[in-house]
């Protein structure tokens, strides 16, 4: 018994395979829409208002992200037909979230190779926004001052990992955890 | 997925939610999620919660969300002067999921006359949060903050509820057969 059991432990497929294919496209999906945001802000007429029209992308995508670890998960189940327990579900869908923000940050700073100027681009469009806003100068500067400040350190990769991992992690653990219990066979009987 | 009356048996007490609390299947992972629910909803709550009076985008709140959110300020409930970190229809998912979670115990003792699996309820109420957003987007209504979380109460709570039943045993009490019968006729 013991035996067989251990061998049904050992034939148990990698779910590596499935983070990586769920972390790469919605690290990527993650990615795109961080440019698009970019850029649009880059190009838009500084307006003087917090909410732009730039920002509907996000109202559509809002959460998308978090579905990695259910498609990592409905990957696992799909591709190898075997049972997944809500805890294996748990740790697949935290490492789709940590590979989601390691994708995610790695092709921001290949993107930052090939224009180094996007970073400075968008501070100067988001000084000039708020310069349009209607409050006493020394608010402003002191809003600016700050915003510009966090811009130039949020470039650096060890806070971006550090702010992005926990959470990203954990809302994709509790994804994968709905994945197993959605595309896993029967997992309450184990 | 179990199918039972209204409140088929009367609230138990603190001694069966115990005996609930007890026949818990997967300890470790129940409170680790709860864990990590109540650290992601504290963060959801922004900088104005731990009285932070910088600039709200460059809190580490705003930061650890700025991947799952869109986090405009106007779309999003202020805690002491600060927008939180997320919008009002992810908090209310978070807020849902937070209270869903904390209350499975409870559904070991207390049963509710739902007829429709909660897989179905799930992914009806994503659909209802989709048409809202849409509908919104097209100028065919407006939605509010108050809104907008309500809608996405039940998603976080209804996610909580499709584990009922993953790490509680339903308690099943001699008085719940009383007045019933049942096929052995006893």
């Amino acid at each position: 018994m013991e035996e067989s059991q251990n061998q049904v432990h050992e034939e148990t497929p990698s779910y590596w395979t499935s983070v990586g294919v769920a972390g790469l496209l919605f690290g990527i999906i993650s990615f795109i829409l961080t440019l698009i945001y970019g850029y649009s802000l880059i190009n838009s007429e500084p307006s003087g208002s917090m909410f732009s029209p730039i920002m509907l992308i996000w109202l559509v995508s809002c959460l998308l992200t978090a579905f990695g670890g259910m498609v990592a998960t409905w990957h696992y189940a799909n591709q190898y037909d075997v049972v997944i327990k809500l805890g294996k579900g748990a740790l697949i869908g935290f490492l789709t979230g940590a590979c989601i923000v390691i994708v995610s940050v790695i092709l921001n700073e290949i993107w930052h190779l090939i224009d180094p100027e996007m970073t400075q681009k968008m501070i100067d469009s988001t000084i000039a926004n708020f310069e349009k806003m209607e409050m006493p100068a020394d608010q402003k500067q002191q809003i600016i001052d700050s915003t510009v400040d966090s811009m130039r350190t949020n470039q650096n990769i060890g806070r971006q990992l550090l702010f992005g991992i926990p959470i990203m992690g954990i809302v994709n653990l509790i994804t994968g955890m709905i994945g197993a219990k959605l595309f896993g066979k029967k997992e309450e009987t184990l | 997925m179990p199918r039972s009356r209204i409140f088929s048996q009367p609230f138990a007490g603190s001694n069966t939610i115990l005996i609930a609390m007890l026949s818990l299947k997967q300890p470790v992972l129940y409170f680790s999620v709860l864990l990590m629910t109540v650290f992601v909803f504290l963060t959801a709550l922004g900088g104005g919660l731990f009285g932070q009076t910088g600039f709200w985008q460059t809190q580490w709140q705003h930061q650890a969300f700025a991947n799952l959110c869109h986090q405009i300020p106007e779309r999003s409930f202020w805690v002491g002067g600060q927008p939180m970190a997320v919008c009002s229809r992810c908090f209310g998912i978070y807020t849902g999921f937070l209270t869903g979670w904390l209350m499975l115990p409870l559904w070991t003792v207390v049963n509710f006359n739902i007829t429709m699996s909660y897989k179905k309820i799930f992914f009806l109420l994503i659909g209802i949060n989709i048409i809202d957003v849409l509908g919104n987007l097209l100028g065919i209504w407006q939605n509010t903050l108050a809104s907008r979380f309500i809608l996405g109460f039940p998603v976080g709570f209804a996610t909580a509820e499709l584990f009922s039943g993953s790490f509680f045993k339903k308690i099943k009490q001699k008085e719940s057969y009383y007045g019933g019968i049942t096929k052995s006729g006893t």
